[in-house]
């Protein structure tokens, strides 16, 4: 009789329990996705050009990180998360390179997706002293310049320089050998610092 | 080798880009930060309320066990053919007829004989 109502409490606290487990994780979930998302989505308006998109694919990902991935341990999350967010924004490229050619194909270009950066600048909101300004443009210099690289060295250095993602993190994001990162890095720095010429700040 | 001066100018180029992107995402506005917010609570919410893949997956084993099921059930034969069987059966267990279970054989032959004396069964029944 003991027996059974012990295993009657154990099977009542379990849910208890799971639900609580669940909803711990769901909080911790929340925390990395803020912790996250506000460079994400630079990383992938820097990519693709247009906030919009790159906050859709920004959710895509958070999406599928949380559905898939939500029990791994939380140190591989960010890696993860890189990894789905540029595979979606690859996923991304190509269908624009299809749309283009198809547009081309009938005559209409593109013109409604040129990347407009006064549109899609982000509102300063009053604050335009100087040195906003010029950080703001110095950023937009970057962007340009990042926007002529190959993409496998854009990616390998937004994520080691701006997410901070050491070697390894950026070849499990990316998908490759932490050899062929040091040498996009590398290959990246390179070619931005001749872009932007030794008086870039 | 130079290496070295240029590897520092290499640092001094990251570390200006990575406080510049930093710079970026602090300017961010508030529409755009809202935006975030609302995504990051769509995505939570919309993984929640799926189901785990484990679930999914076991689901989804239980449905093709059920669908091989009717599959299998669907091919028996009909459901009066197997009922003298059935019939025989709580025959043979009735404790007055314990006696015929040494003579198995002799009254499955009849059962057979009996079997091929009946009119055949309509060609369409099967559907």
């Amino acid at each position: 009789m003991n027996g059974r109502i012990a295993s009657f409490a154990v099977s009542c606290g379990l849910p208890e329990r799971a639900g609580d487990s669940t909803l711990k994780s769901e909080a911790k979930l929340n925390r990395f996705f803020a912790d996250v998302e506000k460079r994400a989505l630079r990383i992938a308006e820097i990519s693709v050009r247009d906030r919009d998109e790159a906050l859709d694919l920004v959710q895509e990902a958070m999406i599928k990180l949380a559905r898939n991935y939500a029990e791994k341990p939380a140190e591989e999350w960010t890696p993860l998360f890189y990894r789905i967010l540029q595979n979606r924004i690859r996923d991304w490229q190509r269908r624009q390179m299809v749309r283009n050619r198809v547009m081309v194909w009938f005559g209409k270009g593109n013109e409604d997706n040129d990347f407009d950066p006064v549109a899609s600048a982000p509102d300063p909101a009053g604050r335009a002293p100087d040195d906003e300004l010029e950080s703001h443009e110095a950023m937009r210099g970057l962007e340009d310049a990042l926007g002529k690289l190959p993409a496998r060295q854009r990616e390998a250095f937004m994520l080691r320089t701006f997410e901070g993602l050491d070697v390894a993190g950026t070849a499990a994001a990316m998908g490759c050998s932490e050899g062929s990162v040091k040498t996009h890095y590398s290959r990246a720095v390179h070619s931005l610092r001749e872009t932007l010429g030794e008086h870039w700040q | 080798m130079n290496e070295g001066p240029d590897n520092s100018a290499d640092d001094v180029f990251v570390a200006k880009a990575r406080q510049r992107f930093e710079e970026s995402v602090d300017r961010m506005d508030g529409a755009t930060r809202s935006k975030l917010n609302r995504a990051r609570h769509a995505a939570l919410a919309e993984a929640g309320s799926r189901q785990p893949a484990r679930l999914q997956w076991a689901t989804g084993v239980a449905a093709a066990a059920l669908l091989a099921v009717l599959v299998w059930t669907g091919n028996q034969p009909p459901q009066d053919v197997a009922a003298p069987a059935v019939a025989d059966i709580e025959i043979l267990l009735t404790e007055d007829s314990l006696e015929m279970l040494e003579d198995l054989e002799f009254y499955s032959w009849i059962d057979l004989d009996e079997a091929s004396e009946m009119p055949p069964e309509p060609e369409n029944h099967v559907g």
